[in-house]
């Protein structure tokens, strides 16, 4: 068994793999790679950007996977009844966690998920402005791509594991320790043909205005301090992740959804550093 | 769409929790990450440069970020007699992490790639328990890993690479002060 990490998509990526499979892990990174690439926020040539700065109505020509996970944020906002919006962008840059760049005027990009149309399979046009960041998501479309790509080139069986969004395949267990809130590790998982995400935010707040704010945004575009950490079983990787963010601000809905999308909440909730 | 409930999916308790030092993994050795960084290279001749006060404040200049050491660990990837770039192997220290990376920079100052060697933390859970560890060596476990046994993959809050993106560019300083007219 080999394993290679990369830094990539703000995080580190590792894979793993049998030997001999060098090449594969390659090409699985270049896929990672190209994620990156288009849907970055913070890169001034992503798709992202190009949503950004276009004319509201018009259509933008964006990458078919950029496509494909905004097709996911679409279904989830309507499944999650508008919680799950990739449009928190505007929040996100409000309190510090995304850099604010050429955007003057936050209050000039209004726009929620709701008003995102997929024309086609490489089009898209937005109704009103909008900074969308596809954070999470697109880390987990990344390991769901990096691991097709291991598959069409004959891997057996691999993990890959972007930054704690990972997802493993073959024909095995792969050990996978779940990191709570505090940082310490108290439960084990044997994770076979699934992806699994977590999310916390015990260790990343700022402070805004005299209150606490987090990356993961609730109801109310409030952002949602959690001291305990949530995981996420799933298909695929893209649903892992987004769950665990659905699942943050409202776990009864997070149940409920999970069902919809073949995924489950695991049960090993630790609050930590306060309990 | 498949109905999957995973049902088989529990979580095990890990009955010993130590604190640290925790998750440290190897990835590459030097020699293996020049060849995964350069791999027409036919050579990698170590390239010993000692920074001058001056050189480091440029650096710190250029990249925003302070360079510590004045002799970084820097070598020459060869083909005959052409330089095909370069590689710095760098560590950089996060909130609770040590990591030693490798930077390949093309002979005119772009980025070939960034592989990391090896990640340490000081913080968080290591898994020691051998009760678990026998659990997924003898049922479960087929191919045990060889690089990072004793922890598996940790899924949780996702991890800043932002340490890495400073340290690359800082590397690239280093290129436009020491090498690039060398």
């Amino acid at each position: 068994m080999i394993t290679r990490c990369r830094p990539s998509l703000g995080t580190f990526v590792e894979i793993s793999l049998p030997d001999g499979n060098e090449q594969a892990a390659e090409q699985a990174f270049a896929a990672i790679a190209h994620v990156h690439r288009r849907m970055s926020f913070h890169e001034s040539g992503s798709d992202l950007a190009r949503l950004r700065d276009a004319t509201p109505g018009k259509q933008v020509k964006v990458d078919r996977e950029t496509v494909a996970v905004l097709r996911m944020a679409i279904e989830l906002h309507h499944a999650t009844s508008g919680l799950f919006d990739v449009t928190i962008g505007r929040t996100l840059v409000r309190s510090g966690f995304l850099p604010r760049g050429e955007t003057i005027r936050l209050d000039h990009f209004p726009g929620t998920t709701r008003d995102i149309e997929i024309v086609d399979t490489h089009h898209v046009r937005c109704h009103r402005p909008m900074l969308i960041d596809l954070g999470g998501i697109a880390k987990g479309h990344a390991v769901d791509r990096a691991v097709e790509v291991m598959r069409s080139c004959g891997v057996a069986e691999a993990l890959v594991n972007a930054g704690g969004d990972l997802r493993a395949y073959g024909d095995r267990d792969w050990p996978v320790g779940l990191r709570d809130a505090d940082g310490e590790v108290r439960y084990v998982v044997p994770a076979r043909d699934c992806a699994i995400a977590s999310s916390s935010n015990l260790d990343n707040r700022r402070r805004v205005r005299g209150r606490d704010e987090s990356v993961h945004i609730g109801y109310g575009r409030k952002s949602v301090l959690a001291d305990h950490r949530v995981t996420v079983v799933a298909t695929t990787c893209i649903v892992a992740d987004a769950l665990t963010k659905v699942a943050l601000a409202d776990r009864v809905l997070a149940e409920q959804v999970a069902q919809q999308f073949d995924a489950r909440l695991l049960e090993t909730s630790s609050t930590g550093a306060s309990n | 769409m498949s109905h999957r409930h995973w049902a088989h999916i529990v979580a095990v308790p890990v009955l010993a929790v130590v604190s640290a030092p925790a998750v440290a993994t190897d990835y590459l050795t030097v020699e293996q990450a020049q060849h995964v960084l350069i791999p027409q290279a036919q050579g990698f001749a170590a390239f010993p440069v000692t920074l001058n006060p001056a050189q480091l404040q440029q650096i710190r200049r250029l990249s925003g970020v302070p360079q510590r050491t004045n002799q970084p660990r820097i070598w020459r990837a060869t083909r005959g007699s052409a330089t095909l770039g370069w590689v710095i192997i760098d560590e950089v220290i996060g909130k609770h992490e040590f990591i030693t990376y490798a930077t390949g920079i093309s002979p005119d100052g772009h980025v070939l790639g960034v592989e990391i060697l090896s990640y340490r933390e000081s913080k968080g859970g290591q898994v020691r328990d051998p009760r678990w560890r026998d659990r997924f060596r003898g049922k479960t476990l087929a191919d045990p890993f060889r690089l990072n046994q004793d922890i598996p993959n940790i899924s949780g809050a996702t991890l800043s690479s932002r340490n890495i993106t400073d340290g690359v560019k800082r590397l690239l300083a280093i290129h436009n002060v020491a090498l690039l007219h060398g």
